[in-house]
């Protein structure tokens, strides 16, 4: 194998392999590396042996294999380089894990680093951005299955623009942080981020419309401290506190 | 052309399913239950251009998994009886949450039409809707009613029966669950389609709710060689989610929801605080809460007891003049089987029960305020935190409180509890408070063992056990017999509605007409057969000639001696003769079963004809005793009492009295309330056993403390 100063796609296949199983099992050995990238004991020999011969791994036969400075450097940019592309296609354009894990594999050789560092903006901007967002990214999904008129656009245009408003409103708005539904004191909102109950519990809770995602406002607490009354889809429900104790939320930015 | 067709409604509870029910039967329908289980099931009919309509009430639900028996049933009868199309019910100021029960009934692939109803709620809160948009997505016909108003219903009708001839479905690929859900619902399909002949989109509803885990479609469908197939694509399908399935498809089907209703649904801003919130202010408040609850119990109370009393004199009244009536004629002292029969034994024991219809019609028609209004679910709110405690449901608490009053309108009252086991819970317990017909008993006996300062205590401490009793029992029953609850207590608090006079008084007259029907049958039956074992065998030879002894007497004494001298005479032969019957010969039989708690053959016997009714107690007590006609406040019988037991004896008799079966009627009306004989005998077994347990233990334990001794 010749020396080149680009490490080739296969080596790079490598260092990931190494750099996941050391994270996984502490170290790496042959075998190990071997059945992770479904090829030969001895073609990861030839291979370690062209990574130590550049100093990216230490790597003698019969011991364990463990990453140099350089070395652990390299690999993590390939990781990261593979995450960031997953990430673009399962943020932004909604593909399966299963489908983006290969193709990111197949890409991230070839991508070079200033399109990879655009691709990672796009995905920050997507996300962040009031004309974009997370719900303009499900919007793409139901027009990725449907047919869709842009009937709706002024009333989502200007939804948007109204959460910009609020946001700028509360400038030192709180970090968002998990907490349970059932600390929430009345009048206070908060978006569902989970629901952590037994399989059937959270079943009927799903049901009764509590995805993750909807907004749920505490409305009041019954006379003798439980059940609670919330309100959510437009709707009064009573939970016991039980099970408002299994509900996690985040407070919305108000 | 067959002119017949079924119609069955669907919707969520609250979304006015029974209006528009009625509003499409009247007053032609029949309510009973689905067979073998404690699940009501209405039908009514109509005619409509030409069609005989049949509609078939299913019980409300918020969903079509197999989560509850009401889900399990709505969904047997949609596959199983094949209605020709299935009307959908929809709050529309509660559009998202409604429509997942549409969408499931989309994936079921009935034929289906939706009934948007309620729609000037949602207006007047700010919605508004494209209806040709929405019928368009869906696929299926809407049409707008508003049911208090009967707008819509003929309408609806035309739409039911144009889509009942049709032979289009809808589309059961309404929502695409995604690549992963998808890739595993085909590979369970493939597998089905080659051990059955299901249509596709059958068989793709089969392998959904195999995936789902459902246990209902489970034994149905997953055959042994199924079975692993199923098993690895759930844990692959839920190893690459990171979630259950079942939340998974339910997340997808609320997403198609939520895309729905963003093309459909224009919102102009929401009102925060509408009537229905204002009234909640003071209702479901953190201090007038409980005050305004216990002061509409109160009314409820005052109503179906105090308003009812003067209509139940009245009703007693006329059976006794009906009884006079019957027993004018015969001769006057003749002795007839016949008259005895139609006076003590069917006018008796049937007016016994009928004189109660006033009351449940008053108790139904407040129910029926409570319950339509929407304050019943309140009342659940603010009581849960009580009656969970003790393993019951907030709406547990009225029918329990109901049972102050009488068990036969309490037991009926459950009916507001949604949940099967709550409900058999709860009638199962309501017979341990102690109810009006067992206050003679106590009221007979505390003066006459008791001084005067131990009357409220004593009789506090009565109602106190009964509690307790019915407590205990209740969390008993919930971790034995009525196990399981991994269930959340989820209520809707549905918005406060006028009630309609037409919904309040088909529900008044359903629920009195079937508490006359059904429990007067059983009723009859067990008063002829209590009439016969208090009456025969007929005593012919005596122990005394009391015929000789009148006859000296009345040649002997003065009038006023023999007046008194003749009721001794007529009083101890009818002791006589009852200690003959097979009532006084099972009291005889059962003294050495009842002698642990104290009795003797003599309450025996009067406790056998309690169980007509509990306040019989005291007037079969004062015929053993001979003491002639008894009441509570018979002085003569008190002091025989005293002379004859114990004050031990005597809480004894009350604690029994307390805790057995109260009356037949309970009996029955558990048989039809339950739809199981099962229940009822469990019911009388359970409070007899428990009656004898505690009572022999008090008993036994006061004799100890030589309480036994005067």
């Amino acid at each position: 194998m010749a020396a080149t100063s680009e490490l080739s796609a296969s080596l790079e296949d490598y260092l990931e392999a190494i750099y996941h199983l050391v994270k996984e099992k502490q170290a790496a050995r042959v075998k190990d590396i071997a059945e992770r990238l479904h090829v030969k004991a001895a073609s990861v020999t030839g291979a370690l042996r062209a990574l130590s011969e550049r100093e990216l791994v230490n790597y003698t036969p019969y011991e364990i294999v463990t990453f140099t400075r350089s070395g652990e450097a390299a690999a993590l940019d390939v990781v990261r380089r593979h995450s960031a592309l997953k990430d673009f296609f399962v943020k932004i354009l909604l593909v399966d894990e299963a489908s983006a894990d290969s193709a990111a594999c197949a890409m991230e050789h070839s991508v070079t680093r200033p399109l990879l560092e655009r691709f990672v903006h796009f995905t920050q901007f997507v996300e962040d951005c009031p004309r974009a967002g997370t719900k303009w990214v499900r919007g793409f999904s139901y027009y990725c299955d449907h047919d869709s008129k842009q009937d709706n656009c002024e009333k989502c245009m200007r939804t948007n623009l109204d959460e910009v408003i609020q946001k700028k409103a509360n400038k030192g708005a709180q970090a968002m942080t998990e907490q349970q539904l059932g600390s929430l004191k009345p009048g206070q909102k908060a978006k569902i981020v989970r629901v952590a109950l037994a399989d059937a519990a959270s079943r009927r809770l799903v049901e009764m419309g509590m995805t993750v995602g909807t907004m749920v406002e505490v409305i009041k607490v019954a006379p003798l401290g439980d059940p609670v009354e919330i309100k959510l889809r437009g709707y009064h429900l009573s939970v016991r506190k039980k099970e408002a104790e299994g509900i996690y939320v985040e407070q919305a930015m108000l | 052309m067959d002119k017949a067709i079924t119609i069955a409604l669907a919707g969520n509870p609250n979304a006015g399913k029974s209006t528009v029910f009625n509003n499409m039967t009247g007053a032609r329908q029949h309510v009973g239950n689905y067979p073998g289980v404690t699940v009501e099931r209405k039908e009514g009919g109509c005619t409509h251009n030409g069609f005989d309509v049949k509609v078939v009430d299913l019980p409300g639900t918020y969903s079509l998994t197999a989560y509850s028996i009401e889900e399990v049933i709505a969904r047997k009868f949609l596959i199983e009886e094949q209605p020709d199309v299935v009307v959908d019910i929809i709050d529309a100021s509660n559009l998202e949450r409604n429509l997942y029960l549409t969408v499931q009934l989309i994936e079921l692939g009935v034929p289906l039409v939706l009934a948007f109803n309620m729609s000037d709620v949602a207006a007047a809160q700010g919605h508004q809707f494209d209806l040709e948009k929405l019928s368009a997505l869906l696929g299926v016909p809407i049409i707008p009613t508003t049911g208090h108003k009967n707008k819509g219903t003929a309408e609806l009708l035309d739409a039911a029966i144009e889509v009942a001839q049709q032979t289009k479905g809808t589309n059961p690929e309404m929502v695409r669950y995604g690549q992963e859900i998808e890739q595993a619902i085909a590979n369970v399909v493939d597998k089905l389609e080659k051990s059955n002949k299901l249509s596709y989109s059958r068989n793709r509803w089969i392998a959904l709710k195999l995936l789902e885990g459902d246990d209902d479609v489970a034994s149905r469908h997953l055959s042994a060689e199924l079975r692993p197939v199923v098993e690895q694509q759930i844990t692959e399908v839920e190893h690459k989610l990171d979630e259950a399935l079942p939340t998974a498809t339910a997340s997808h089907r609320y997403g198609l929801i939520s895309g729905v209703c963003t093309q459909c649904v224009r919102s102009t801003i929401e009102r925060r605080h509408s009537i229905s919130d204002a009234i909640d202010l003071v209702a479901t408040n953190r201090f007038l809460g409980i005050p305004v609850f216990m002061g509409l119990m109160y009314l409820v109370f005052w109503l179906t007891f105090t308003v009812g009393a003067p209509l139940m004199d009245l009703l007693d009244g006329s059976f006794g003049w009906l009884a006079g009536v019957v027993d004018g004629w015969w001769a006057p002292g003749a002795e007839s089987a016949l008259r005895s029969l139609l006076v003590d034994g069917i006018i008796g024991g049937v007016g016994g029960v009928v004189i109660f219809l006033p009351n449940i019609l008053l108790l139904f028609l407040a129910i029926a305020i409570l319950e339509d209004s929407g304050y019943m679910a309140r009342a659940a709110f603010i009581m849960d935190r009580l009656m969970h405690k003790i393993g019951l449901h907030g709406k547990s608490f009225i029918p329990m409180l109901i049972g102050f009053g009488c068990s036969v309108p309490a037991i009926m009252a459950t009916r507001t509890l949604d949940n099967r086991r709550d409900r058999l819970v709860t009638m199962m317990v309501v017979p341990l408070m102690s109810c009006g017909a067992r206050l003679p008993i106590y009221a007979l006996i505390i003066p006459a063992f008791f001084p005067g300062a131990w009357h409220a205590p004593l009789l506090w401490i009565i109602y106190v056990i009964g509690i307790v009793l019915a407590i205990l029992s209740a969390k008993l029953l919930r971790s034995t017999v009525l196990k399981g609850e991994s269930v959340p207590f989820l209520m809707e608090l549905p918005p406060y509605r006028m009630p309609t006079l037409k919904g309040i008084f088909i529900h008044m007259w359903g629920r009195g007409w079937l508490y006359l029907k059904k429990a007067g049958t059983i009723i009859l039956g067990i008063s002829i057969l209590l009439w016969v074992m208090t009456s025969y065998p007929k005593k012919t030879e005596f122990q005394r000639d009391y015929d000789a002894e009148i006859a000296a007497l009345q040649t002997s004494a003065t009038t006023e001696l023999q007046e008194e001298g003749l009721a001794e005479i007529e009083n101890a032969r009818m002791a006589e003769t009852l200690s003959y019957t097979v009532a006084g010969r099972i009291g005889h039989a059962l003294e050495p079963v009842i002698k642990p708690m104290g009795f003797d053959w003599r309450i025996g016997t009067a406790m056998i004809g309690a169980f007509a009714a509990k306040e019989v107690f005291v007037a079969q007590m004062g015929i053993v005793f001979s003491v002639g006609e008894a009441d509570e406040d018979s002085d003569d019988l008190r002091d025989k009492l005293k002379d004859n037991y114990t004050p031990l004896i005597g809480f004894a008799i009350m604690m029994f009295s307390l805790i057995s079966a109260p009356c037949m009627a309970t009996i029955a009306i558990t048989k039809r309330e339950s739809n199981s004989w099962m229940w009822a005998l469990f019911q009388l077994a359970g409070l007899t056993v428990l009656a004898w347990v505690v009572t022999t233990l008090i008993y036994q334990v006061g004799l100890l403390f030589g309480l036994g001794v005067v």
